[in-house]
């Protein structure tokens, strides 16, 4: 291959693969029949999955007061899981985009499971803000058609709208991206398959053959996606926290965070890729695919994005005292000290001080334990919003209002349930599309294979 | 063939050179042909879509949608006038001047009608001596006519209800009372004059029968010691307006104590700040008790005292009055008491000592204070006599041992007598046994006959609460059910000549007459005349001189028969503002009243005090209780296990509990919440007792329906000798010694004390400069310049004048159908009233003072809630209203989050059965009902506090009813903003400031709510406004709220203070 790579760089794919062997362990996945982890995987993820869509049925039934919120505290469970969940689908669309631009390589090996992984946690992210609407037969209302009431147009200055424009786009363009990037790959299984899956994914390869234009076109296009995403993976999470941001309420009226939400993001994003990706290189044993490397240079970035998120904690407490602004400082005091510390407990440890480990090389590059962090993270961040907003709105301006708040079962349902529905769709996803990029990785087997650079590299002609 | 030279291929297709692959290869820039079928004619008529496959789709499409459109949506019947009466025009309300009678609480009122319906009540401005003000329970009365457990037919009871017809019941009754022996009419306190009449009538026909009356929470002493001291039974008019020193002992006079809507009227008067702030008087007012009652918390010196001390404290300041008799307290008691006692002396005359003890003894005592005070004909008045309290403790009791037979008129001696248990058992071997009343009740279920009466708003009847006062109740409905009025029975029975049974409306006739010999001294020649200008005033005032009485009792003796104080734990029972002696039990709106003290909701809850743990180094709750544990409570035999609730300014060693809950008879079992603790009294001295000794347990558990409204109590309060201390944080947080002023430094209260009345109005005017300052360095433009033309509504409100009372909370949950929510959702913390009134503590730990708040939008002129809903369902009316539009709100609840006042109400679930979905419904707890849901024939079905048809019927038309899964809020009465815009227009003329005024405003008894026109400088509101003690809550956050408040002030002793 004509590019130079450092012989200090660490390889990439491992295994002496030759693309023939690319192919067919990358499409196994897809062709094989399931063995019977993966059969009980999907019953349990789909039974978890029915459970949650009973749960939002029971809110749309009986109301809102399914839940516990309150008076004071109107939003708890349900914006928390939301805010978590587009965290979570941050990290596909930063791995698949932002990295594409800087052309890091090692994202071949992670970006479609990632990518998947963004759809999918928007998807389940999306049925929060319409599951805790009082009356969501009339979500409709929030878009903007033309009507015979005046017209009456949705309200351009609140946030929330701004919202359902920024996940929408943030979707159709990462699914856009996704679908793009499985094209050639679906058509690889397409020339090998037989029978109705050859249907299926001649339909799904939508017409792709190879051809030197069409490989012009993708690279274009990609590059074009690319270029549109990158600005979304900040702005999606900017106006996700503008949700608090432009609020009164002392504890979410802050500018630091459009940057903080966005580090959070990725920080909570990297953390599921982990969790995900760690399950699936061992369960389809593509160990040689996402190697030992990729999951290094994750944990790098999650090492950073969680001291970013530090030091926005730190900062929101410096100011919170510095400003003088009693409601300001009491709301932090509250959030450290109040009815709820242990959440606030569990977001500093769990985002600021566990994630320091990975200074250490050996435990990053120990599987186990990284496996483990990503658990110890994702919590966290689900701890980060449960304290901005239950225990913000817990205690506010006025004392007499201030209230206390313990979810019932039926939202603490819908959450399982959206980890069931997440579960399921990437189980499915495993069994339909490649979970790693085969043309992708193929275009840099020559350049990070094993057996072209790192120790074990042997002499080729090249 | 092209032969490959070039050795890069990509298919074995290639390398052979396959004439498709070459196809596809010189393809692969294709572009597509221009599709010229379209244009082609031939090609159209080859479509294969055809005339007959439209018909079909079409066809297909007409009966899905018609199949769809066939889903039944329920039919609601109207009925329109055929004939349309003259008086009524459908969508304008009818106003009728009536009144509140319950036993001796007497509020003059307004009925408001629409179509016919009574539903709401109104203040009734014309009546001086009452003020002008109305009551929570006045309020509530209109539910209470729509109540689907009153009886609707006469009967029997038994193991199921008997319906009887009318004729049937007289013949029967009237055959037994022949025979009855001793007979006893049994009420409350009668203000009726024409019941009055009724009942001598009757016991003029039958000799044996006596009238009895009594109140179950009694001021029997007060009577028994002015017949001792005065020499005249009866209650005098206490003029609080006139007294500059007040000291009360545990008298609640501002909650439930005799007139408390008359009280409050007068007290607020001298308590309101003047505009120029530094010259300013008002009365001090000093209060001694165990409990801390509404009357309490409003003084300016609340001094916690045990129970059994009241005696020996009234003796104390007599000595500090007189200095005769050497009675003394201990400690700072002493203190205060010889400060209160300096005070009174100073001002002698302009004095006046009140008790609620129901302890002749004590009373006596009271009366010599008062006599040498020289208070006795100035503000304590013999010469205008009050009639509102009557009833005799022993003579009560005396009747339950000699009376053979009963008719007990809207009374529930079975419940609420301390022997009422005992006494319902004995009813079973009565005579007769007949009970007058208006819903089903503990004594009605142990009586043999019942006659149904009218509800008060379906009754003709009239009250004279004091001498010189004389009003008129008019019915304002056609009585709902087949029920006859208590005088109107009584009178069948006596077979009275003077009751013309042909008359259309028999008693109608009866009261006229009755008010024949009220007429003298009016202006009237012509009864007509007089009886016409009444009913429409509903009063008819006469001016009567006030007149003292000579004191002549001997403090001496009655100091020797003053129990002395006692140790141990004690008991202090006490009505509460909203439920009276229980009688309101089956009201919902009174059951959801918070207690303005408790904040507690549905139910009695043991109040216990906080303690200084030296364990855990903070203040908890007696046996370190949290709010909702249980605890059990044993005083003699009797026992009950209730939630507590941990109460600031309990005495040391004393526990409180509310009466009037308990009841077993009253509706559904969700009415029949909390314990009753009536049998707990006991008798000393001939009247009941409302002190105890009592032992006090840790139950286990603790109730998951504990309603409460409000968790966090204080604002800033610092234990005893501890400064840096902090209380708020460490006995009602978790967490640490927190920064005291992260409570007390917020902009919602700004309270002082009178002295230093000056020097709090120069920081509130630095501390609003500079928020002024900062909000006006705002980077967008200021758009106050919009809301200065025309019309702007505004708000303010006195703290100094609002006592807390909660009228105008009920008169909130009436006019604006706020939804009825239930004990289980209080308990949620998802109650829905609009105007709440925030309670808060500040100062000393074990002697708090209280400042009340009434809260409800402030309808901002930049309002956080209007700029993120994302469709636009509350934004701002020209006229500077924060409008809601329940049809376009989605319920995304971010306005509720972003209130700063967090007046902002969800509809969690349908609480009003607004939904198109009917079976989502807040249904009532059905289990455990003290009686058989089928015991009356018309008690089954519905379960919905606002399901059931007949309840619905107090809607206020005017106002939307919300379905769930909205948002709601105060609207300032938009509907009443709107009827008086459109009588002006139609008057054509300019809205005048009177025109609007809205239901909390004209609730209030004591005038602290005042609403108006910012922008007209002469209105009612920019007058109030327009003072130094005036600010707007959280005014730094630049919200620009429309509603302003003015600082709370207590006349405080400097003496006492140091």
């Amino acid at each position: 291959m004509s590019a130079v790579v450092s012989r200090v760089r660490q390889p990439l794919i491992e295994g002496h693969k030759t693309y023939h062997q690319i192919t067919e362990d990358i499409c196994a996945s897809t062709e094989k029949m399931p063995n019977k982890q993966y059969i009980w995987g999907l019953i349990l993820s789909a039974t978890i999955a029915a459970f949650g869509v009973g749960c939002i049925a029971l809110v749309v039934w009986q109301g809102i007061g399914a839940w516990n919120l309150n008076r004071t505290i109107g939003w708890g469970w349900d914006i928390t899981d939301f805010v978590w969940w587009i965290g979570i689908g941050h990290a596909g669309t930063l791995i698949s985009a932002i990295l594409l631009l800087f052309r890091q390589k090692w994202r071949t090996g992670v970006n479609r499971a990632a990518e998947a992984m963004t759809i999918f946690a928007v998807i389940c992210a999306g049925l929060y803000p319409v599951f805790h609407m009082g009356r969501v037969w009339l979500a409709p209302f929030i878009f903007p058609y033309p009507n015979t009431r005046g017209p009456l147009w949705p309200n351009f200055n609140s946030p929330l709208l701004w919202d359902v424009f920024a996940i929408s786009t943030y979707f159709s363009v990462s699914l856009l991206f996704w679908y793009t990037g499985l094209v050639p790959d679906f058509a690889t299984i397409r020339d090998r398959a037989r029978g109705w899956r050859k249907k299926m994914y001649t339909f799904l390869a939508f017409g792709w053959t190879g051809s030197a234009k069409h490989w012009q076109r993708w690279e274009s296009l990609s590059l074009v996606l690319a270029g549109i995403s990158t600005p979304l993976v900040l702005s999606v999470h900017t106006i996700v926290s503008f949700d608090f941001a432009t609020s009164v309420i002392p504890g979410w009226h802050t500018t630091i965070f459009p940057p903080y939400f966005v580090a959070g993001a990725i920080f909570s994003g990297f953390a599921m890729v982990l969790t995900l990706m760690i399950t699936t290189r061992k369960l389809l044993k593509l160990e040689e695919y996402i190697t030992i490397n990729h999951i290094e240079s994750m944990n790098k970035v999650i090492t950073l994005t969680g001291s970013i998120v530090g030091v926005a904690y730190l900062t929101e407490l410096f100011i919170a005292w510095y400003s003088g602004s009693v409601y300001e400082g009491f709301a932090f005091y509250n959030r450290a000290t109040g009815p709820m510390w242990w959440a606030y407990f569990g977001m500093m440890f769990c985002n600021v001080v566990s994630p320091q480990v990975f200074w250490i090389k050996s435990l990053r590059r120990n599987v186990a334990f990284t496996f483990f962090m990503s658990i110890i993270i994702n919590i966290g961040m689900w701890f980060e919003r449960f304290v901005i907003i239950s225990s913000t709105l817990q205690r506010d301006y006025i004392p007499s209002s201030w209230s206390d708040y313990h979810p019932t079962w039926v939202e603490m349902g819908m959450f399982i349930g959206t980890i069931g529905i997440f579960m399921t769709l990437y189980l499915i996803f495993t069994r339909i599309a490649p979970v790693v990029a085969i043309a992708e990785v193929k275009a840099i087997l020559k350049s990070s294979g094993d057996q072209y650079i790192g120790d074990n590299a042997v002499e080729h002609a090249h | 063939m092209k032969s490959n030279n070039n050795n890069v291929w990509s298919s074995a297709e290639q390398l052979n050179n396959d004439p498709a692959f070459i196809q596809s290869l010189n393809q692969e820039f294709f572009e597509l042909p221009i599709v010229e079928a379209l244009g082609n004619e031939e090609g159209m008529i080859d479509t294969t879509t055809n005339r007959r496959d439209f018909l079909k789709f079409l066809g297909f499409g007409i009966g899905a949608a018609t199949v769809a459109a066939g889903c039944q949506i329920p039919v609601k019947k109207a009925i329109p006038y055929v004939v349309r009466p003259d008086e009524l025009v459908p969508g304008i309300a009818d106003y009728y001047a009536s009144a509140f009678i319950d036993g001796g609480d007497f509020v003059p009122v307004l009925v408001k009608t629409r179509e016919g319906r009574p539903i709401k009540i109104e203040s009734n401005t014309l009546c001086k001596m009452m003020g002008g003000g109305t009551s929570a329970r006045s309020q509530a009365v209109v539910i209470s006519l729509y109540d689907k457990h009153r009886f609707r037919k006469a009967g029997k009871p038994g193991a199921k209800f008997t319906d009887m017809e009318w004729a049937a019941l007289d013949t029967e009754v009237k055959g037994k009372i022949a025979s009855a022996g001793a007979l006893r009419i049994v009420t409350n306190t009668v203000i009726s004059p024409s019941l009055r009449r009724a009942i001598g009538e009757f016991s003029a026909k039958y000799p044996t029968a006596k009238h009895i009356q009594y109140d179950p929470v009694s001021s029997s002493a007060i009577l028994d010691a002015n017949a001792a001291s005065f020499g005249k039974r009866v209650l005098p008019t206490y003029h609080f307006d006139q007294a500059d020193v007040i000291v009360s002992f545990a008298a609640d006079f501002l909650g439930t104590w005799i007139s408390p809507v008359q009280f409050a009227a007068d007290y607020a008067k001298n308590r309101k700040i003047s505009k120029e702030v530094k010259e300013a008087k008002m009365s001090r007012h000093y209060q001694f008790e165990a409990m801390m009652s509404l009357t309490g918390s409003n003084a300016d010196h609340r001094t916690p005292i045990k129970p059994s001390e009241s005696g020996a404290a009234v003796l104390a300041l007599y000595t500090a009055v007189t200095g005769e008799g050497g009675y003394k307290l201990d400690g700072k008691a002493q203190k205060a008491i010889e400060a209160a006692g300096n005070d009174l002396k100073a001002a002698a005359g302009k004095s006046l000592v009140v008790s609620g003890s129901n302890d002749v003894n004590e009373q006596i005592v009271v009366n010599a204070i008062n006599a040498k005070l020289g208070s006795v004909g100035s503000t304590v008045d013999f010469g205008a006599v009050s009639n509102q309290r009557q009833g005799s403790d022993a003579e009560m009791q005396a009747a339950v041992k000699e009376g053979d037979a009963f008719i007990f008129i809207n009374c529930n001696p079975v419940y609420d007598l301390p022997n009422g248990k005992s006494f319902g058992e004995s009813l079973k071997t009565k005579k007769l046994t007949v009970c007058i009343g208006v819903s089903p009740n503990e004594t009605a279920a142990a009586c043999q006959y019942i006659a149904p009466d009218h509800h008060l708003l379906e009754s003709w009847g009239d009250a004279e609460p004091r001498t010189g006062l004389y009003a008129l109740q008019q019915p304002t409905i056609s009585p709902l059910f087949d029920t006859r009025q208590a005088g109107h029975s009584l009178l069948t029975w006596a077979d009275s000549a003077n009751l013309n049974k042909t008359a259309e409306q028999p008693y109608y006739d009866y009261v006229q007459k009755t008010a024949e010999s009220k007429m003298a001294g009016s202006k009237f020649n012509k009864f007509q005349a007089f009886w016409e200008t009444t009913l429409h005033d509903g009063i008819f005032e006469q001016e009567v001189a006030a007149s003292g009485a000579s004191f002549s009792g001997s403090v001496a003796d009655a100091a020797a028969k003053i129990a002395k104080p006692q140790t141990g734990l004690e008991v202090v029972f006490y009505e509460t503002v909203a439920m009276g002696a229980g009688q309101f039990a089956s009201n919902p709106w009174l059951q959801e009243m918070p207690d303005p003290v408790t904040r507690c909701v549905w139910g009695n809850h043991i109040a216990i005090p906080m303690e200084w743990n030296e364990v855990s180094k903070a203040f908890q709750g007696l046996n370190n209780l949290k709010d909702g544990d249980f605890a059990t409570i044993t005083v003699g035999k009797e026992s009950l296990t209730l939630p507590v609730v941990r109460q600031f300014g309990l005495a040391k060693n004393t526990v409180a509990l509310a009466l009037g809950y308990g009841r077993t008879i009253a509706g559904h079992a969700t009415y029949c919440v909390g314990g009753n603790a009536f049998p707990m009294l006991t008798a000393t001295n001939g009247t009941t007792s409302f002190i105890n000794k009592a032992s006090f347990e840790t139950a286990k558990g603790r109730d998951r329906e504990f309603g409460i409204v409000q968790l966090h109590h204080t604002m800033g309060i610092q234990a005893n000798g501890k400064k840096d201390f902090n209380v708020d944080e460490t006995t009602l947080g978790i967490g640490g010694f927190g920064p005291q002023g992260s409570l007390t430094n917020r902009s919602v209260i700004f309270q002082g004390g009178l002295a230093e009345v000056g020097k709090l109005a120069e920081e509130m005017k630095e501390k609003r400069a500079e928020y002024q300052h900062l909000n006006s360095k705002g980077l967008y433009p200021d758009h106050a310049d919009k809301y200065k033309a025309g019309v702007h509504w505004g708000m303010s409100i006195d703290l100094n004048a609002c006592t807390g009372c909660a009228a105008c909370t009920v008169a909130c949950m009436a006019e604006n159908n706020v939804p009825i929510v239930g004990k289980f959702e209080v308990a949620r913390v998802h109650e829905m009233a609009w105007i709440r009134i925030d309670r808060y503590y500040h100062g000393d730990v074990e002697n708090p003072t209280a400042v009340y708040q009434p809260m409800m939008c402030q309808h901002c002129d930049a309002a956080p809630c209007e700029n993120v809903c994302p469709v636009n369902a509350t934004n701002h009316s020209h006229d500077g209203l924060n409008q809601m539009t329940y049809n376009r709100c989605i319920g995304t609840r971010y306005c509720a989050n972003n209130c700063p006042y967090k007046v902002r109400r969800f509809n969690w679930m349908d609480y009003t059965a607004a939904d198109l979905w009917a079976w989502n419904e807040n249904k009532l707890d059905k289990k455990a009902g003290a009686i058989a849901d089928d015991y009356f024939s018309w008690w089954s079905g519905e379960e919905n506090y606002m399901e059931d048809n007949l309840t619905r019927m107090v809607l206020n038309p005017d106002v939307t009813v919300r379905s769930r899964g909205v948002i709601e809020k105060c609207s300032f009465c938009v509907q009443r903003i709107q009827e008086g815009k459109l009588n002006a227009k139609r008057e054509n003329r300019n809205l005048r400031d009177s025109d609007i005024k809205t239901a909390c405003q004209t609730a209030c008894p004591t005038g602290a709510i005042v609403f108006g026109n910012n922008n007209n400088p002469e209105s009612a509101v920019s007058v109030h406004r327009d003072h130094e003690l005036t600010y707007i809550a959280l005014e730094e956050i630049n919200v620009r709220s429309n509603v302003t408040y003015r600082a709370r002030v207590a006349n405080k002793n400097t003496k006492l203070e140091a």
